[in-house]
């Protein structure tokens, strides 16, 4: 099992080089030059002079696969670098990033508790209100886009009611840091749930229905064990193996998707970072959010093969 | 053992919930100008006196500010940067006539080469040095050589040859004579020597005085939060008039129109139609209608000065033919509050020549034929607004080329200057000025210019006009000059605007504004007696 893991753990070296190449060549290849997003267009004649100095300073005039190299050097050495507007990105994320992850992991709980919680209902009593009430819900959250989704709930429970901020995360003359949080919160994590619970409602149903049907749950009924006890003790736990996999994978989907949300509500994370990043060609910052996305995926997924490899042994073996 | 597991794993993730949603304040990024106590007893004060403040905000979303500093006042100017930010001299809605600001007056030498300038005395910074002639001659030389700033300034400071300060007494000496040189002293910041002097002009925009800065006008930062707000005090060393709106909150926001809506900020502008319809029907804004140069125009990309040209764009009976293709008129219904222009001089200015670009398709359909422009070629068009309204234009100016016979295709770019001479790829960009003045539309033309040298192949057809128009103070001579300047200006069609868009500044009903109060173009800055606000 530890030769699993080391091996599946040594993978994510390789991948991450290879992603983090293939996003700094495309930024190269965008023709975006950084120059020109730093200087205004009068200055660039101007101090034609000072503009090359800053160039250099900067590397700009180096091949690309020496760029590339001294920044990754940089990198490895805990030097993220800086954004084209002279910010330590390192200082950069260390704000945005607890940001996006407080709000990908309540969005997270909460999809997995209602999302799964539905669906199991939905399975034990198929063809009920709930069940059919949990199938529309369902198609209409994979349906309309999550952008969607939170302008209408800015409009609705921001414009309208007045109830919740329709942006940031902190007001500056709150009482309560924590109703304060929440309230600002709310809208976004609600946003992001919606989504999810679609789509784990839908998966954790359609598993227990399977379960439920299985041979070895009409034994344990034949047995005359409790219903509550087969739901719960033999139909919930084996049905969960694989939603657990499909809730791993939505993880970086939930930091990534967050580019949407955090824009729509103003949210300073990652997401917005990244946008802002990418409209003023801010590439130093573009590139390192992307690597932040993408070691999210592959964590996750390493984390999904080693709880596939834990809950079933064939996996290993077949490795 | 697994019941444990399970109370003590719920406990933690209860925990984490309750940590995480009072993290807020306290951390990431927050900082603040005084002690921690200073700044949580003002937060408190602040929570009884929630209806002296003013609510603005700074749009993220357009990529002119980032929400980790206060914007600086070199670029563009808003409403917050204006009331923390002084010039010499302050302006009138029409930005053209200037009165005492940081100086309490000016006198200018016959041939309109020597501007002295007298400081007041007694100024201070909100941390209480003096504010005097070293932060001005600092702030102009190195607005020279500075990153980031406004062309207004480059062009008005590149004709300074000497600066020379003694005692409140600026002289000023120009190489030649530069008309509007007061009218840009009224909008150029003073910043603090003592706290920037150390700091390379090339990165001044970054540097982390942006997140406390030492501040000349009525209000100076109180607390700054990364990514959310920062709030404005009161300056306790502003020598005028105090404010009588105690304190100001100025949210970082992507869309000035939900911000508006969600009660974020009572004054904002703009001129999209979807925010102007909006809010001039909303009963909580009251709309106050800014004329200002904002031209919508088309560029050809004709050649760089390194002498690579785009051949279809050479021939200009096909420039003008594209032009005679499309109804400006119908494009400019798009906007609320548009007037067509037939040059940089608007159409109701008595200097304009009298001249009309004519929407006739047939005629250029005709035109474009006899030229012998390749109509299997397509006509490449950038632009970089993607509202639905600039959207909805580009689309409708397809339509009218395609029914001359052209095949068109448009592209959303980064940016409709650079990518026109970066690539190549394109023959027209499609752009938005917001000019100080009609000088700055001409300035374009210079042979000289950095980026549009790079367009039009460094014509100098151009350039002893335009130097003509900079120095002339006679309004009889400018008016002269400009019709000459139309006069090329229209015979090679290098760049043909569309329509000038005029602005909307929306204010909360809750605040009381002297009636008195005239609106100027937003992004400058001109006296509307804040001082004199209120909260109702």
């Amino acid at each position: 099992m530890i030769k699993f893991i080391l091996k599946k753990l040594l993978m994510i070296i390789p991948m991450l080089l290879i992603i983090s190449f293939v996003v700094y060549y495309g930024l190269q290849m965008t023709g975006i030059d950084p120059i020109n997003f730093m200087v205004s267009p009068e200055t660039l004649s101007a101090n034609a002079d000072n503009i090359d100095v800053l160039r250099e300073s900067l590397g700009l005039n180096d091949p690309l696969i020496v760029q590339y190299f001294r920044w990754l050097g940089n990198c490895l050495q805990g030097d993220l670098g800086y954004s084209f507007d002279g910010s330590s990105i390192s200082d950069i994320i260390s704000v945005r990033l607890p940001y996006t992850f407080e709000l990908a992991g309540y969005s997270l709980i909460l999809s997995a508790v209602i999302g799964i919680g539905i669906g199991i209902i939905s399975a034990i009593r198929q063809n009920g209100i709930v069940d059919y009430t949990g199938r529309v819900l369902a198609v209409l959250g994979q349906a309309v886009p999550q952008f969607l989704v939170g302008i209408v709930l800015i409009q609705i429970f921001s414009i309208k009611l007045g109830i919740f901020p329709s942006a940031n995360r902190v007001s500056p003359d709150a009482k309560n840091a924590f109703v304060d949080g929440f309230m600002h919160m709310f809208l976004p994590v609600l946003t992001l749930t919606i989504g999810m619970v679609a789509v784990l409602m839908r998966y954790a149903r359609n598993t227990m229905l399977d379960v439920l049907n299985s041979d070895y749950i009409k034994t344990a009924r034949s047995k005359g064990i409790p219903e509550w006890k087969v739901y719960i003790k033999h139909g919930f736990r084996n049905a969960m193996k694989p939603v657990l996999v499909i809730l791993m994978f939505r993880i970086p989907m939930l930091v990534g998707g967050s580019v949407v949300i955090e824009s729509v509500f103003s949210y300073p994370g990652i997401g917005m970072t990244m946008t802002n990043a990418i409209t003023s060609g801010d590439y130093p910052v573009v590139l390192i959010t992307t690597l932040i996305i993408a070691a999210t995926m592959l964590i996750c997924s390493f984390m999904v093969d080693v709880i596939n490899a834990l809950l079933d042994p064939r996996v290993r073996l077949g490795e | 053992m697994k019941k444990l597991f399970t109370t003590l794993l719920s406990a933690a993730l209860f925990l984490t919930m309750a940590v995480g949603c009072s993290t807020g304040n306290s951390s990431s990024g927050t900082q603040s100008s005084g002690s921690d106590s200073q700044t949580n007893s003002q937060s408190d004060s602040k929570n009884d006196n929630t209806s002296k403040t003013l609510n603005l905000a700074i749009s993220t979303g357009d990529g002119s500010s980032t929400d980790d500093k206060v914007p600086t006042p070199w670029y563009n100017r808003t409403m917050a940067t204006n009331l923390m930010f002084r010039s010499l001299f302050t302006s009138d809605s029409s930005l053209t006539e200037v009165s005492e600001d940081l100086a309490s007056g000016y006198t200018v030498s016959e041939d309109g080469l020597v501007y002295t300038i007298t400081l007041k005395e007694n100024l201070k910074w909100s941390d209480g040095e003096a504010l005097d002639l070293d932060d001005v001659v600092y702030s102009i030389q190195t607005a020279q050589k500075a990153a980031r700033i406004n062309s207004i300034y480059t062009a008005a400071f590149a004709n300074i040859s000497e600066m020379k300060a003694e005692g409140n007494v600026l002289t000023l000496t120009l190489s030649t004579p530069y008309s509007t040189m007061p009218q840009v002293l009224a909008q150029f910041a003073v910043l603090p020597e003592h706290k920037l002097s150390s700091v390379d002009p090339l990165k001044l925009d970054s540097d982390p005085f942006w997140v406390n800065p030492v501040t000349s006008g009525m209000y100076t930062v109180d607390t700054f939060n990364t990514g959310n707000y920062f709030t404005l005090r009161i300056n306790e060393n502003y020598e005028g008039e105090k404010p009588k709106i105690e304190s100001v909150t100025t949210y970082f926001v992507t869309d000035f129109l939900t911000a508006a809506m969600a009660g974020n900020t009572d004054f904002l502008y703009g001129n999209a139609s979807d925010l102007v319809e909006q809010l001039s029907s909303d009963s909580n804004f009251t709309a106050h209608e800014v004329d200002v140069l904002f031209y919508k125009y088309f560029i050809f990309n004709m050649k760089g000065v390194d002498g690579t040209e785009n051949e279809a764009m050479q021939n200009v009976e096909v420039r003008k033919s594209i032009i005679e293709a499309i109804d400006r008129a119908s494009l400019a219904d798009l906007y609320p509050n548009a007037k067509v222009l037939n040059s940089g001089v608007p159409n109701d200015n008595e200097a304009y020549n009298g001249f009309d670009y004519k929407f006739d398709a047939d005629k250029a359909k005709a035109d474009i034929a006899a030229s012998g422009y390749d109509l299997s070629r397509p006509l490449r068009i950038c632009y970089y607004n993607n509202d639905q309204t600039s959207i909805d234009l580009i689309n409708t100016v397809v339509y009218y080329l395609e029914q001359a016979g052209l095949k068109v295709e448009a592209t959303l770019s980064n940016d409709g200057t650079t990518d026109l001479f970066t690539t190549r790829n394109y023959d027209i960009g499609f752009k938005g000025k917001s000019s100080f003045s009609i000088n700055e539309w001409y300035t374009e033309y210079m042979s000289t210019d950095a980026l549009f040298a790079n367009i039009f192949g460094g014509d100098t057809a151009f350039d002893s006009l335009i130097a003509d128009l900079s120095a002339s103070t006679d309004k009889a001579d400018t008016n002269r000059i400009l019709g000459e300047l139309q006069g090329i200006e229209q015979e090679n069609a290098y760049k043909v605007p569309v329509f000038t868009v005029g602005t909307y500044v929306f204010t909360n009903n809750k605040l009381s504004i002297p009636e008195s109060v005239e609106f100027c173009n937003p992004l400058y800055n001109c006296d509307v007696d804040y001082e004199k606000w209120e909260i109702k």
